[in-house]
């Protein structure tokens, strides 16, 4: 039976009617948008659970339906969707994240005046989001891949008045597309070179995992390439990272959504799907790799250094995506959709739970907070939960996810394997520093007179804190039953002591570190800083990295811009005052012959029928 | 099939506005209600009766459908070789799945740019007239059917837009309006030239009769088509009884046929270096004649270089087909650039038209079929979305009584609507999917990949860049902290509302179903490959 998986097509429709009545409906109804993007979020999350307990059934059959889109000639554009393992498996996670953050937002957005408004947008992002992961080929996927980014850009500038928002609304915005532009030229690249011009998964799968020759290695290199230029704007990675963290701008269960649980992850997801094409080119996976690591450890020093609650999530938000970039690049793609299924639980957690807090206190500079655990314990309780996952203490989930790739690393590449290990420790450092500063030690000045968040978000809370805790023993390391039911083949487990063991110390080495910098009083940031100035500066400056792009691409497109306005102006505009001069003053000359003497007009006319008349003499003598 | 055939619908179409214009001559002319009534039904005559068209065309039958020919005058001609030679000057119109899609464009956007006219004060009567007599030329130069209608149809779209500048716009107007016509007269007298030449080589058939041959020249397309596409059958016709007629048309005059074609149709479409006339109109025209202008009037440019340059001369159109191609990633780049410059958001639209069209150029510059039907997909989604964008420019002005980007902002809280519909149109313009303008794009894109990679890879560049100066501009009128003196203004009338929220419906619609546009030009496109691929193997 696969009646679940037959209509899987009606699960993206839902949050769209939501959006449709939404804005049909208009700003008011503030109570009435809430249910109804709740409710269309709850029937899709329903739908996509049925999908999954199908597909939980051994010998389930992928099912895919597509249908022409656009039909030119012999050539065929399509749109469809398909159920495989993998994409139930993201619907459940981004409909259960999706419901979750839902229900939070009737909380934490309740006094703003525009909450239609964002339960509209909510629910036209969680419709892009659906199509995204049901598409079963890379056009649709495009389509809702961009749709997706719109959504992000509207509700990171949700709140367009401040000039903040605006500016990390329109560079979220440009920055991916520089990624999209990759994977537009990926379709087009494989448009082309396709058979039968398919573009399919399937279809790829089955070209690209083949025995080969059907495409060139040069030309998979390039698509792989250019797919993956397209993932690393989406998630974040370096050097197209710089967007991530001023989306911050947005509302919190936005951030949580869209830019930790679900959206950001649709670059990791991008390269799943048409992991065949990576598989097929070595220097494809080795720059994968490498890129994931590289940005995992840089967002993760980075994060050490920021001030900004939310801030310190997005950057490690990078590094863990980076994390699961290096798994793909492994190889372990199982490994890195298992990081993305636990990371998605652990950070929309961390995410809601800061939310609560800066609902409670108003800022988002920990250097104003502290003491806050006594005053908010669910929030500090789940946040804690979270924090341990993040950091990889078992037998949270974030542990298991983690050492699935760092055991996938081992014996691969010892190189990416201390890479993994030492951001593991920089990862429970920083978390550490976040967690002391915030919930522990004296009162800050914006914590006075904070208060527990009312119970329509911290349910939500407890709930993410359960799946943070727990979702970790789906794939544990010697039974391998989630790698053994997304890849459909048998996982030889992958249990390593060696990395078990490791991968425990660099977390406790970390917190214990972190507890030693900053947990008996009131040490800051300042006590390392002290300690090397130089990293630290940079590290808080992250790297330098906007100065650089400011000078590299805005000037410089500035003073390109520049150049050609003065073309535009001087030699182009002269050209056409020429020709305008040479106009008029053929017109004066025509002006002076219009003198009202008939005489003039006489010898004008007489000149004329001579001149004719020689033309027509001359031509009768020449032939 | 209705009963659509057996009724003159073109001439009744192409008359409707006439008959608005006729009407509108024994109003009161202080009666301004009565005056808007009149125009918007005259507007919404052929709209109405060209969706019935569309609806009705068949789809599978590629050839030119809903014709009628009439002959008006008849001129012998002398000649030194035997039959009875003539000179036969027709009204001939007609439809296929090229002009059909373009027409109906027409009657959208002139119909709504007639309710946009509202913000007319001085004058309104005689303004009235001018736009009537403009969409009276501009449906003629749609459904023309023969080369001397065209130009009789593409002259008159000159004058009325002439006055409309010239009388109605902002403080410049004259200076535009003459820029306009100088700019303009040029293309058309070169257009005019390659059309005699054209003419007096192809443009004729045979009729025998009993007593003799009757040799008839006209500007008829189906003639020029049929002599063009099939050589030897006009060598041998030439042969026999024209050998000697000095007008035989050689290679070396197809080639200047051709680039005369390239050039008039290149200043109207506007092609870089010939684009600075349009700067001027877009800035200074009254926003319901800009709709109209960079909505349709450029669409015609476009028209003309694949009605008369592609279709009549693929030989030659393709060899050029990198000049094309580099001439439209110039057009793509260049515009995008510029309009991030620009502080006037006039501007800002000028020059992304320019760099719009330069897709257009693109996807015919692909020469195949993705890549035309790409072209034609632009041609009528940027006809929607910047009739859209001009649709609120109008708004924007009339209560901001400014469109300088330095002088907006924060307009998204005193007015939702229009912000949410500049945002939504600005969307459509940089490409969201979804929205008409990916489709265009994307099929442009595509049909260039297959022969020119590298151009093809730079235009994407230029869509990253299109994104830059849309979200610029748009974000900077809407977003932000509102401004002083902008915060007591009124959100859209329903008078304005209405145009916007049917234009903002074609370009969802479009972008959605995209079939419904594609399907009515594949047949015209594909009968124009199996010509192309004819000549290629005939030669």
């Amino acid at each position: 039976m696969d009646f679940f998986a037959k209509i899987a097509w009606i699960i993206p429709l839902v949050p769209l009617i939501s959006f449709l009545v939404l804005m049909t409906l208009g700003r008011g109804f503030r109570k009435a948008g809430v249910w109804i993007g709740s409710i269309g979020a709850l029937g899709a999350f329903v739908l996509s659970l049925l999908v999954l307990t199908e597909r939980l059934k051994p010998h389930a059959v992928d099912y895919s339906y597509n249908f022409s889109w656009i039909s030119i000639g012999e050539y065929s554009l399509r749109i469809g969707f398909e159920i495989t393992n993998l994409t139930a498996l993201m619907l459940v996670v981004v409909t259960l994240v999706g419901l979750l953050v839902n229900i939070y937002s009737a909380g934490y957005m309740a006094s703003d005046e525009r909450i239609t408004v964002f339960y509209s947008y909510v629910s036209l992002f969680t419709f892009s989001m659906l199509g995204l992961v049901l598409s079963d080929n890379l056009l649709s996927f495009y389509l809702f891949w961009e749709l997706v980014g719109v959504c992000s850009f509207l509700l990171v500038g949700f709140w367009y008045a401040r000039p903040a928002a605006r500016a990390a609304a329109k560079k979220a915005f440009i920055v991916t597309r520089i990624g999209d532009a990759g994977l537009l030229l990926a379709i087009l690249v494989l448009f082309w070179n396709m058979p039968g011009h398919a573009l399919d998964f399937t279809m790829i799968e089955s070209v690209f995992g083949g025995q080969g020759g059907v495409i060139t290695s040069g030309i998979t290199t390039l698509i792989a390439l250019l797919l993956f230029l397209g993932a690393v704007g989406k998630s974040g990675q370096f050097p197209l990272h710089v967007w991530l963290p001023d989306a911050m701008e947005g509302p919190t269960p936005i951030s949580a959504l869209i830019h930790a649980a679900t959206m950001v992850a649709a670059g990791v997801f991008l390269i799943a799907r048409t992991f065949p094409i990576f598989e097929a080119s070595p220097a494809a996976m080795e720059t994968v790799a490498y890129v994931g690591a590289f940005t995992a450890i840089f967002a993760a020093v980075i994060a050490l250094a920021q001030n900004d609650l939310k801030r310190i999530l997005a950057y490690s938000t990078i590094s863990q995506l980076g994390y699961m970039m290096l798994a793909l690049g492994l190889g372990a793609m199982t490994g890195a959709i298992f990081h993305l299924f636990t990371h998605a639980f652990f950070k929309a957690l961390l995410f809601l739970a800061a939310g609560s807090v800066i609902h409670a206190v108003h800022t988002g500079d920990i250097r104003e907070m502290g003491g806050i655990g006594s005053r908010m314990r669910i929030t500090a309780w789940t946040f804690a939960i979270g924090a341990l996952a993040l950091a990889g203490i078992p037998p949270l989930s974030g542990f298991w996810s983690k050492d699935a790739i760092l055991t996938a690393a081992l014996t691969q590449n010892p190189l990416l394997f201390t890479v993994g290990l030492l951001t593991g420790f920089c990862t429970a450092l920083y978390m550490t520093r976040l967690f002391v500063l915030v919930f522990l030690g004296k009162s800050g000045s914006a914590a006075a007179h904070a208060k527990e968040s009312p119970r329509v978000m911290t349910i939500p809370l407890i709930m993410l804190a359960v799946f943070a805790a727990v979702a970790g023993f789906v794939d544990l390391p010697w039974s391998g039953w989630l790698s053994t039911w997304l890849s459909d083949e048998v996982i030889t487990p992958h249990a390593s002591i060696v990395v078990i063991v490791l991968s425990i110390a660099a977390g406790v080495l970390g917190i214990g570190t972190g507890w030693l910098l900053y947990g008996r009083g009131k040490t800051t940031s300042r006590s390392i800083a002290n300690w090397m100035p130089g990293l630290v500066k940079v590290a808080e400056r992250k790297f330098y990295i906007d100065e650089l792009y400011e000078i590299l691409f805005v000037k410089s497109l500035r003073v390109v811009g520049i150049c050609l306005a003065a073309i535009d102006t001087y030699i182009i505009g002269g050209v056409v005052k020429l020709t305008g001069a040479a106009a008029s003053a053929a017109g004066r000359l025509g002006l002076r012959l219009q003198n009202g003497q008939v005489q003039t007009y006489g010898v004008a006319a007489v000149l004329g029928v001579v001149a004719i008349a020689l033309v027509v003499i001359g031509r009768r003598m020449l032939s | 099939m209705s009963g659509l055939e057996q009724i003159p619908i073109l001439s009744i179409i192409l008359l409707s506005p006439l008959l608005g214009l006729v009407i509108i001559q024994l109003l009161p002319g202080q009666r301004a209600n009565w005056l808007k009534i009149a125009v918007t039904t005259a507007t919404l005559l052929p709209l109405a009766l060209s969706l019935w068209l569309y609806a009705d065309y068949d789809r599978n039958q590629g050839a030119v459908s809903y014709s009628e020919t009439y002959s008006w005058v008849q001129a012998p001609l002398k000649m030194n070789v035997g039959g009875d030679w003539f000179f036969s000057f027709q009204y001939a119109v007609g439809i296929d799945g090229l002009s059909l899609p373009l027409l109906l464009l027409t009657a959208i956007v002139t119909a709504m740019a007639a309710l946009a006219a509202v913000h007319v004060k001085k004058r309104r009567k005689s303004f009235f007239s001018w736009f009537l007599l403009l969409e009276f030329g501009m449906i003629g130069a749609f459904i023309a059917r023969d080369l001397f209608v065209f130009f009789v149809f593409f002259e008159i779209t000159l004058v009325a837009m002439y006055f409309l500048i010239g009388i109605w716009g902002y403080y410049n107007r004259e200076r535009a309006a003459n820029q306009f016509l100088i700019y303009n007269g040029i293309g058309s007298a070169i257009m005019l030239i390659a059309f005699v030449m054209l003419v007096n080589t192809a443009g004729f058939h045979v009729i025998e009769t009993t007593q003799s041959l009757q040799y008839i020249y006209s500007g008829s397309y189906s003639d020029i088509i049929r002599n063009l596409s099939d050589p030897s059958a006009y060598v041998n016709l030439t042969a026999d009884s024209i050998g000697s007629n000095p007008f035989a048309l050689n290679e070396t005059k197809q080639w200047a046929i051709f680039i005369l074609l390239l050039v008039a149709f290149g200043i109207k479409l506007p092609v870089f270096p010939f684009h600075s006339w349009m700067l001027k109109v877009h800035q200074e025209a009254p926003p319901a004649v800009v709709m109209i202008h960079s909505g349709i009037l450029l669409k015609l440019g476009a028209y003309g270089l694949l009605r008369f340059g592609l279709f009549l001369f693929p030989v030659q159109a393709r060899e050029w087909a990198s000049v094309l191609a580099i001439l439209g990633l110039i057009n793509l780049l260049y515009g995008a650039i510029l309009a991030f410059r620009q502080q006037e958001f006039k501007l800002v639209l000028a020059y992304s038209s320019i760099s719009h069209m330069g897709i257009v150029l693109i996807g015919l510059a692909a020469f195949n079929e993705i890549g035309l039907q790409g072209a034609l997909f632009q041609l009528i989604s940027h006809g929607l979305i910047s009739a859209l964008l001009f649709l609120i420019v109008g708004s924007l002005y009339e209560r901001t009584g400014t469109t300088e980007l330095s002088r907006l902002g924060g307009l998204a809280r005193s007015m939702p609507f229009i912000s949410g519909v500049l945002l939504a149109a600005g969307l459509a313009s940089l490409g969201l999917p979804g929205l008409s303008g990916f489709v265009g794009e994307l099929l442009s894109l595509l049909g260039l990949f297959e022969s020119m990679r590298w151009v093809t890879a730079l235009a994407v560049v230029g869509i990253v860049l299109t994104a830059v100066y849309i979200l610029r501009s748009v974000l900077k009128i809407t977003f932000g902290p509102q401004r002083e003196g902008l915060t007591a203004i009124r959100d859209a009338r329903f008078v304005e509302a209405l145009p916007m929220v049917v234009l903002l419906a074609f370009i969802i619609l479009l972008g959605c179903y995209p079939s419904v546009l594609t399907d009515t030009v594949q047949t015209s496109v594909g009968g124009f490959m199996d010509l192309l691929l004819a000549t290629r193997a005939g030669g």
